[in-house]
C-alpha cells in the first residue's frame, strides 16, 4: 500500500499541452476520484501514474520512490481499462493469471490467487469461458480480478463503468466501493460521472483542460466549490447562476463586493409565498419524475432557473416565487471564482 | 401529398399477393447472388468440367483428333512418366521455400511498418510497389541482376570479396533465385494484410499486457501471434496457393531450366498444352494440381480449426 505524490506533472503531445501542471496528494488507502468533462486529461493523467505515457515534467512518487523512470510493472500499480482490454484468446483464468505466468508465478501459487480473486469477484464459475462468453458486467468484474490478483499496492480505474447499462452500473459502483473496503488499496478513479465520483470519492479531483480545478471531499466540492466550474459540474442537476440583479436578497442580506452572480442548486430552491421569494418567474415547463419534479422557472429576466419540487407540480404558465435558505446561497466574481456567501443577518 | 404516398403502398401490396414474405426475401436473394453465380459458372465450374473431360481423352490439338481413352493420361503422368515427379518435387520446394520465407519477411515487415512514424507511409509503398510491377519487367529485370559475372548482383558480391555463382545457369542456385525474386515481389501484399490485422487489435492488450510486467517478446508469444492467426491462415492459405501458379515468372527467368531445375508444375503443363500440344495430358496435369492445391487448403483450414 502506497501514498501517491504528483509534483508539477505536465504532459505535452507534440505541440499541445494536455496535462498543465498538476500537483496532488493522494494518501495510503485513500480513494481518489478523477472527474471532468471529456478530453481533460484524466486518462493522460491516469496513463502517467501507469506508465503508460512518458511524464513531459515535474515528478511522480509512489510511496517514497520516484516512478518518472521506472517500468509500468515495476511501479505496483494495477489498471482496469475501460474497454477492459481482455484477452479474447485467453480463457478468465488465463486472462487472471497472465501477469503471474510472465512475472514467473509458480503454478500452485497463480492457481490459489486466481481462486482467491474469483471467489472475492463471484467468478468461480465462469473461470473456463472466454470473454466473448460473458455479460457486460462479467467481463468488469474479470478486469478487475486480473487486476487483483497481482496484489498491487496502487489500483487505477479508468472509466471502468462505462460500457454497463444504467442499473448494473449502479450495482458494480457498490461492488467496488465494497472492494475498496475490504481491501483498503489506494485507488485512483476516473469518470466524467459525477454521480460515480461523489458516491465513490474519499476525495475529488475536479480537472478541467489539464488543470486541476479543485480538490476535497464530496461534501467540500458541494458545499463549497471554489469557482463556477466546480459548481456547475459537481450536482445534479446542475447549479443555477443567476445575475446577481434577478436576485432579490432578503433584507439585511449582502452580496460580497465583487460578486456578480448567485448561485443556486436546484434542490435547495422552494416555492413560497408570492412577494417573499429570493427571485420570482413564471413555470415554462413542469418535469415530472416521480419521486419529484424538475421545474423550468423563467425568470423575468429571461434566464430559466430549474427546482426540484416535491409534492403537485403547479400548472405551466403559473407565476411562482423561490425561496432559499442563506446558507445554501453561493456568488461568484466576474472571473468566475467563488467570493464566499452573502453576509449579514437576515431580518425575519 | 398523401393519396399518391397511399397508392404506391397499395400497389405494392397487391404485387403478386400469391407470393409469401419468404418466397420473395428467397427470391430477392437469389437475385442477388446471381451475377456472382453465373460469373463462378461460366468461368469456374464450366472450364473445370470441360478440362476434366478433355483429361480424359488423347488430343492433340493440331491433328484436331481426340479419343477416349479413360484414365491412360492419368496413369501416364503418376505412374509412368517421371517427368510429373520431378515437376511436382520442384513445385513442392518452390512452396516450401517461398510460402515461409513471404510469411517471415510479412510479418517482420508489418511489426516494423505497422506503427506511427515519420516516413512509414513511403516504407510501406517500397515494399508494396513491386506488388503492382508487372510481373514480366519484374522478371527481365531480376535476369540481368543475376547474371554471371556481368550482373549487379555478382558484382556487388564481388565488392565484399565473394565469387558468387552463376546463378539461373545451375539448378539448386536457380531455384533459390526464382524463389527469393519472388518473394521480393509479392510480400508486399503478405505485408499489408498482417498491417491491418495488426492494426485491428485494439492497444489497450498491449499496455494492459506491459503493465503487468509482459516483455515485448512474450507480448508477441502470448497476444499478439495468437491473435494474428485468422489473418496467418488466410495468408498462408493464398500464398500457398499463389505459389503452385506461379508461370511467368519463372518462364521470363529461367524457362524453367537449367536441366530442368526450376520446371514447375504451372509452367510443365503450359509446356505440354501449348508447345507440345498434347491437350488431353494437360488437362490431367491441370487435374492432379486442381486436387493438391484444394487438398492443401483444406488441410491447412483443418488444421486451424484443431488449434482453436
Ligand atoms: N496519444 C495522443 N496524442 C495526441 N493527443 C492526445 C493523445 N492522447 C490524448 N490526447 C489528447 O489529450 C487530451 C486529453 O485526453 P484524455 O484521453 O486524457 O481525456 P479524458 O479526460 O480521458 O477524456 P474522456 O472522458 O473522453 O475519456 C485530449 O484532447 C486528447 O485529444
Ligand atoms: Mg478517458
Amino acid at each position: 500500500m502506497s501514498s501517491l505524490t504528483l509534483s508539477g506533472i505536465k504532459k505535452r503531445f507534440g505541440k499541445v499541452d494536455v496535462i498543465r501542471g498538476v500537483d496532488l496528494e493522494v494518501e495510503d488507502g485513500e480513494f481518489v476520484v478523477f472527474v471532468g468533462p471529456s478530453g481533460c486529461g484524466k486518462s493522460t493523467l491516469l496513463r502517467m501514474i501507469a506508465g503508460l505515457e512518458d511524464i513531459t515534467s515535474g515528478e511522480l512518487r509512489i510511496g517514497e520512490r520516484v516512478m518518472n523512470e521506472v517500468q509500468p510493472a515495476r511501479r505496483g500499480v494495477a489498471m482496469v481499462f475501460q474497454s477492459y482490454a481482455l484477452y479474447p484468446h485467453l480463457t478468465v483464468r488465463d486472462n487472471m493469471g497472465f501477469g503471474l505466468k510472465v512475472r514467473g508465478v509458480k503454478p500452485e501459487e497463480r492457481a490459489s490467487r486466481i481462486a482467491a480473486a474469483a471467489a472475492i469477484l463471484k467468478l468461480d464459475a465462469l473461470l473456463e469461458r472466454f470473454p466473448r462468453e460473458l455479460s457486460g458486467g462479467q467481463r468488469q468484474r474479470v478486469a478487475i480480478g486480473r487486476a487483483i490478483v497481482g496484489e498491487p499496492d496502487v489500483f487505477l480505474f479508468d472509466e471502468p463503468l462505462s460500457n454497463l447499462d444504467a442499473e448494473l452500473r449502479v450495482h458494480m459502483r457498490s461492488e467496488i466501493a465494497a472492494l475498496h473496503q475490504r481491501l483498503g488499496n489506494t485507488m485512483i478513479y476516473v469518470t466524467h460521472d459525477q454521480i460515480e465520483a461523489m458516491t465513490l470519492a474519499d476525495k475529488i479531483v475536479v480537472l478541467r483542460d489539464g488543470i486541476v480545478e479543485q480538490v476535497g471531499t464530496p461534501h467540500e466540492l458541494y458545499r463549497r466549490p471554489r469557482n463556477l466550474f466546480v459548481a456547475q459540474f459537481i450536482g445534479s442537476p446542475k447549479m443555477n447562476v443567476v445575475p446577481l440583479a434577478d436576485v432579490e436578497l432578503p433584507p439585511g442580506l449582502v452580496a460580497p463586493a465583487n460578486a456578480v452572480s448567485i448561485g443556486m442548486r436546484p434542490e435547495h430552491l422552494a416555492i413560497t409565498n408570492p412577494g417573499s421569494g429570493i427571485v420570482s418567474g413564471r413555470v415554462a415547463i413542469a418535469e415530472y419524475t416521480g419521486a419529484s419534479s424538475l421545474l423550468h422557472v423563467e425568470l423575468d429576466s429571461g434566464a430559466i432557473c430549474l427546482v426540484v419540487h416535491q409534492g403537485d407540480e403547479p400548472q405551466a404558465g403559473k407565476r411562482i416565487d423561490l425561496r432559499i435558505d442563506t446558507g445554501n446561497l453561493h456568488s461568484f466574481g466576474a472571473d468566475g471564482t467563488a467570493c464566499g456567501p452573502p453576509t449579514g443577518h437576515p431580518r425575519s | 401529398m398523401g393519396q399518391p404516398a397511399t397508392m404506391a403502398a397499395r400497389a405494392q401490396r397487391n404485387d403478386a399477393p400469391w407470393l409469401t414474405l419468404k418466397m420473395r426475401e428467397a427470391m430477392e436473394a437469389w437475385l442477388f447472388l446471381s451475377p456472382t453465380l453465373a460469373g463462378f459458372l461460366i468461368f469456374f465450374v464450366a472450364p473445370l468440367v470441360a478440362v476434366l473431360g478433355y483429361s480424359l481423352t488423347e488430343w492433340n490439338l493440331l491433328s484436331q483428333q481426340a479419343t477416349f481413352v479413360g484414365l491412360a493420361n492419368y496413369d501416364d503422368a503418376l505412374m509412368r512418366n517421371a517427368d510429373f515427379w520431378h515437376v511436382a518435387r520442384n513445385s513442392a520446394v518452390f512452396a516450401l521455400g517461398l510460402v515461409p520465407l513471404n510469411m517471415a519477411l510479412a510479418l517482420l515487415l508489418a511489426l516494423a511498418l505497422s506503427g506511427r512514424f515519420r516516413g512509414v507511409v513511403v516504407f510501406r509503398t517500397i515494399f508494396f510497389a513491386p506488388v503492382v510491377t508487372s510481373a514480366a519487367a519484374w522478371a527481365i529485370v531480376w535476369k540481368f541482376q543475376l547474371q554471371g559475372e556481368a550482373g549487379f548482383i555478382n558484382q556487388v558480391l564481388a565488392g565484399i570479396g565473394i565469387t558468387g555463382p552463376n546463378w539461373l545457369r545451375e539448378p539448386n542456385w536457380a531455384m533459390a533465385a526464382v524463389i527469393v525474386t519472388r518473394v521480393i515481389k509479392m510480400v508486399g501484399l503478405n505485408m499489408i494484410l498482417y498491417i491491418a490485422a495488426l492494426q485491428a487489435i485494439p492497444r489497450d492488450y498491449d499496455a494492459a499486457a506491459r503493465l503487468e510486467g509482459a516483455s515485448g517478446l512474450q507480448i508477441f508469444r502470448m497476444i499478439t501471434w495468437p491473435l494474428l492467426g485468422p489473418t496467418t491462415l488466410v495468408i498462408m492459405v493464398i500464398t500457398t496457393i499463389g505459389s503452385f501458379k506461379v508461370f511467368d515468372h519463372i518462364y521470363l527467368m529461367t524457362g524453367g531450366g537449367p536441366e530442368n531445375g526450376t520446371l514447375v508444375l504451372a509452367f510443365y503443363i503450359y509446356q505440354q498444352g501449348f508447345e507440345f500440344f498434347n491437350v488431353g495430358y494437360a488437362s490431367a496435369l491441370a487435374m492432379i494440381m486442381f486436387v493438391i492445391v484444394m487438398a492443401l487448403t483444406v488441410v491447412q483450414l483443418a488444421l486451424r480449426r484443431k488449434d482453436t
